[in-house]
This record gives structure tokens, C-alpha cells and sequence, in this order.
């Protein structure tokens, strides 16, 4: 075997993860900046947030009530 | 779990012969023909024959005897020699591990979707003298079509990119990381599986090898298949089996882990409800990724391309037809086909070797690790953070979506009834398929 195989691997994992996470890091930043950006010039219109909003509320009923069957019936099976 | 033993020393076993059946081969190398040629020779010219002539000449050509008769020295149809053990038991034992995975799909649940048809696949490579997986021949197009070229899974990524919903994600950025840290998984058994091919001498991995084992940890079948079929397509089917299987027993592998590594109390954390994510900002998140990919690591343009298109589509609203295309037809059309092509290479001849046992025990630990690594990584940023948050959520840093976010889910819910951690653990889960294909470019870059 010519190569270190556990040596180069090693390398790799050190340039792998330091990527990755810079990569994702630069990604949350951005997201961050957008989100910013975003909802200070192109909040989503008063009228339509309005009537959604109700059905958000509503559905998160729908959503516990469904999460809290899901639970009961896990509980018993 | 039982049942994984007994996958695991079925294969341990049949490995060991496997060897020895390969020591063997170089003895009389005699007919270099495929089994279809030999047949055909035997036929070339006709005599008049009799009627137990003929019976005779028939039975020659039956499966039967192709399985009881095997001929030394016969070549595959890419003129590689197919050890006896392989043309003979080789054939049976691949049978027993593909009714194994019928079962598993079919009463166990094992990701059916994929495992149906791999399996299916892979009975289809194993009938003799038909030989449907040489090229030209039905499992042979279908791999030439999409496996050999890495084409499938790109459309698999599309069809997954359409389902995905980066809303959680981008209500709660920063548990992105999450889905970076799981990624050790890849990265960690990269170096488990060099030192497993290293230290002893059960397997010889070169680092291409490697590194396309690695890709297991990432739990994300469509990516394994993409770098397996680039760096080790010899290995394809062995490491798309594995990745699958051990997608599927997420619920079994990642809790016991989830416990050991965290306290009752961190297990308990209630986080808080996330924001409401304006509907431009999910429009424009594929953009700023794809974005991303084209200026830091165009080696990986192709999976998250075309993971964007599909996100980006859903997302307009306006090309709804297109969107339902993708996350409905045009993926369970190409399931099908990755299926069998994937298939395919569960040939004897190329499954039955001691590497798939290492594949099959690298890439347990590479979901371990990645796992680990998830909960250890949330754990810091739990002290660190602002907000509380629950270690568990860490766990679905692996890809595997939606899996590992729901089996966080439950161990949480489990510990305190009602606190519904989904939604949290989806953002790591959908930050690990980007982790995850990042991770697949990085090993690709290396090796051009």
C-alpha cells in the first residue's frame, strides 16, 4: 500500500466538514439577512395576512388536535 | 433486529465461501464464453435429433442445469470471469437474500418503495442463461439508461426537491448546523472504513472506495447512488441495499443513541413556536443555494440543481402542473427504474464478496456517528443559545427526510406528552440534505 489511507481520509473529513459547515454557515447568514430584507420592504400585504392568519389559527387547532390523537393512539398501540 | 443478524451472517458466511470459491476459479480456465453463446454454439448447427436427443438439448439449456452444471471459466457479459460458487450456490444464496428483502419490504415496511423493486431487480440478475443484465438486455438498458451516467438519481432529487418545504428551516436558520454536524457520519466512517481496509486484512478499499461507502452516512439514498455510481459502481448495489436498509430502520438505530447522549432534562426542552416565513422568502431560498453551489463547489451543481428546480417550482406557484409532475409521476417512474438498475448489480459475482459485509457494517456506523454527532452538536448549541433547544433535533441532522425529524419527534414526545418537536427537527433534516449533497460535491471535487 502506497498511500496512508487513514492519513488522506483524515484530510478529507478536515476539508469535508470545515465546508460543509461553512457552507451552511454563509447559508444561515444569508437566510438571516433575507428574512431582514424581506419582511421590512415586502411585508406580506395587511389585508391578506388578515384572513390567513385566522386560518393559521385555526389550523394550528386542527394541527394540535390531530398531533394530540396521533399521541393518544401511539400511547395505546 | 433479529432479522438484520441474520442478514448479516447469512452474508458473513456465503462471504467466506465466496472467497473460497475465488481462490479456486484459476484452476481450469477453459470455455471464455458467456452462457448464451455456449448454448448458441451448441445449436449453431442443427442434426436431426431424437426425442431423448432432444430432451437432452433442452435440459442444457434450463436454468436448472446452468445452476448445477457450472462451467469454468465462463465469462459475464463484461468478460469477466464468473467464478463456479458464483454461477452455482452463489445464484441460490442470492435468491434466499432477495426473498430476505421481499420480506422486509413487504411485512417489515423497509422503505418498500425501493427495496420492492431493487430486489425484484436484483432476481431478475440472477436468473441464469438469460443473463438480463448484460448490455443491450433489459436490466443492462435500464443501467446504461440512468445508472451508469448518474442520471436517476438527479431525477429522484428533482421530485424530492418539489416535496421539500424549507419553511422550518428558514424560521429557524441557525439549526442548519445541525444538519452540518450529522454529516460527521460521512466523514467519520470515511476514516473507519480506510482504517477497517488498512489495519485488517478482511477488505481492500481503495479511497475512491471509500469514500463512496462513506456516502451511506448521509442517509440519503438518491446522493448515495449518485457517488457510488461515479467513484465505485462495482459497489452500487451493495451500498444503495445498505443505505436503504438503514434508512429505514432509523426508528431502531437513532434512539437508543438520542438516550445515551442526552440528560432527562434536555430531553424535555420545549422550544419555542416558530415564526410565520413570508412566502418570498422560500421562493428565493432555492436561488441563493443554487447560487451558493455555482460560486463555492460547482461539483455538486448537479444534485442540488436540480433539488432547487424542483423546490424552486413548487415554490412559484405558478408551474403547479410541472410540480406535481415531479413529486408524483416522474418520480415514481424513475423509482422503477432506479429500482431495477440498481438492482442489477446484486449479481452473485459482484455481491458476494467480504466487501459488502463491510459495506453493510461502515454504514451502520456511519448512521451512528452522524446521529451522535447531530445530538453532541445540539447539545453545545443548546448552551450557547438564546432560545432553548432540545437535543433531540439534533438527531435529525442525518438526511433522510422526513424519517429521522419524526423519530425526533417521538423520543420527545415520549419523554413530554404534547411537546410536538416536528416542525424544529425538520430544519435540520432539510439543512442535511443540503449538508449531505455538499458533502458529496467535496468528495467529488477530490477525486477529479
Amino acid at each position: 500500500m502506497d498511500i496512508d489511507l487513514v492519513g488522506e481520509s483524515l484530510k478529507f473529513m478536515v476539508l469535508g466538514m470545515a465546508i460543509v459547515f461553512a457552507f451552511l454557515f454563509v447559508l444561515v447568514q444569508i437566510v438571516k439577512l433575507q428574512a431582514l430584507i424581506i419582511n421590512k420592504y415586502f411585508p406580506e400585504k395587511a389585508p391578506e395576512a388578515a384572513q390567513p392568519s385566522a386560518d393559521v389559527a385555526q389550523e394550528a387547532h386542527h394541527v394540535a388536535a390531530i398531533v394530540a390523537a396521533i399521541t393518544e393512539f401511539r400511547k395505546q398501540s | 433486529m433479529k432479522l438484520k443478524y441474520l442478514l448479516l451472517s447469512l452474508l458473513f458466511v456465503f462471504t467466506l465461501f465466496g472467497n473460497v470459491a475465488v481462490a479456486n476459479e484459476h484452476e481450469g480456465a477453459t470455455a471464455f464464453k458467456t452462457q448464451k453463446e455456449l448454448i448458441a454454439q451448441e445449436k449453431a448447427t442443427y442434426k436431426a435429433k431424437s426425442v431423448t436427443g432432444l430432451i437432452e438439448s433442452f435440459f442444457q439449456t434450463t436454468g436448472l442445469n446452468a445452476i448445477v452444471n457450472p462451467v469454468k471459466g465462463l465469462k459475464n457479459a463484461h468478460g469477466i470471469e464468473i467464478s463456479t460458487f458464483a454461477q452455482s450456490w452463489g445464484r441460490v444464496i442470492m435468491f434466499i437474500i432477495i426473498f430476505i428483502l421481499f420480506y422486509l419490504a413487504i411485512a417489515k415496511g423497509f422503505e418498500p418503495l425501493l427495496l420492492l423493486p431493487i430486489a425484484f431487480g436484483g432476481l431478475l440478475a440472477n436468473i441464469p442463461v438469460a443473463d438480463m443484465a448484460a448490455p443491450g438486455h433489459m436490466l443492462g438498458i435500464i443501467y446504461d439508461m440512468g445508472i451508469r451516467n448518474e442520471f436517476f438519481p438527479l431525477l429522484i432529487f428533482m421530485g424530492v426537491g418539489a416535496m421539500t418545504d424549507f419553511g422550518p428551516l428558514l424560521a429557524n436558520p441557525k439549526t442548519a448546523l445541525l444538519g452540518g454536524a450529522a454529516q460527521f457520519g460521512i466523514f467519520g466512517s470515511l476514516v473507519g472504513a480506510a482504517a477497517l481496509s488498512q489495519y485488517t486484512g478482511i477488505v481492500d478499499f481503495t479511497l475512491k472506495q471509500c469514500s463512496a461507502i462513506s456516502i451511506i452516512g448521509g442517509a440519503d439514498g438518491p446522493t448515495s447512488i449518485f457517488i457510488a455510481s461515479a467513484l465505485a459502481p462495482e459497489m452500487l448495489g451493495a451500498i444503495a441495499v445498505a443505505a436503504y436498509s438503514y434508512m429505514a430502520l432509523v426508528p431502531v438505530i437513532q434512539p437508543p443513541i438520542m438516550r445515551a447522549l442526552t440528560t432527562k432534562q434536555e430531553r424535555q426542552i420545549v422550544m419555542k413556536t416558530s415564526r410565520k416565513v413570508n412566502k418570498i422568502e422560500k421562493l428565493i431560498f432555492p436561488l441563493v443555494v443554487i447560487m451558493m453551489i455555482a460560486l463555492v463547489l460547482p461539483d455538486a451543481a448537479p444534485l442540488m440543481g436540480s433539488f432547487a428546480f424542483g423546490n424552486f417550482a413548487k415554490e412559484s406557484g405558478v408551474v403547479d402542473r410541472l410540480s406535481n409532475e415531479m413529486q408524483n409521476s416522474l418520480i415514481n417512474i424513475v423509482t422503477i427504474f432506479l429500482g431495477f438498475g440498481v438492482g442489477m448489480t446484486l449479481q452473485a459475482d459482484k455481491f458476494l464478496v467480504a466487501e459488502s459485509l463491510g459495506i453493510m457494517i461502515i454504514g451502520l456506523l456511519a448512521f451512528a456517528a452522524g446521529t451522535a454527532a447531530g445530538v453532541l452538536m445540539a447539545k453545545v448549541m443548546n448552551k450557547f443559545s438564546k432560545e432553548p433547544i432540545n437535543p433531540l433535533i439534533g438527531a435529525a441532522g442525518v438526511s433522510a427526510v422526513p424519517m429521522a425529524a419524526r423519530v425526533a419527534s417521538k423520543v420527545g414526545s415520549e419523554e413530554k406528552p404534547g411537546n410536538i418537536l416536528l416542525m424544529h427537527a425538520m430544519g435540520p433534516n432539510v439543512a442535511g440534505v443540503i449538508g449531505s449533497a455538499v458533502a458529496a460535491g467535496v468528495l467529488l471535487s477530490i477525486f477529479k
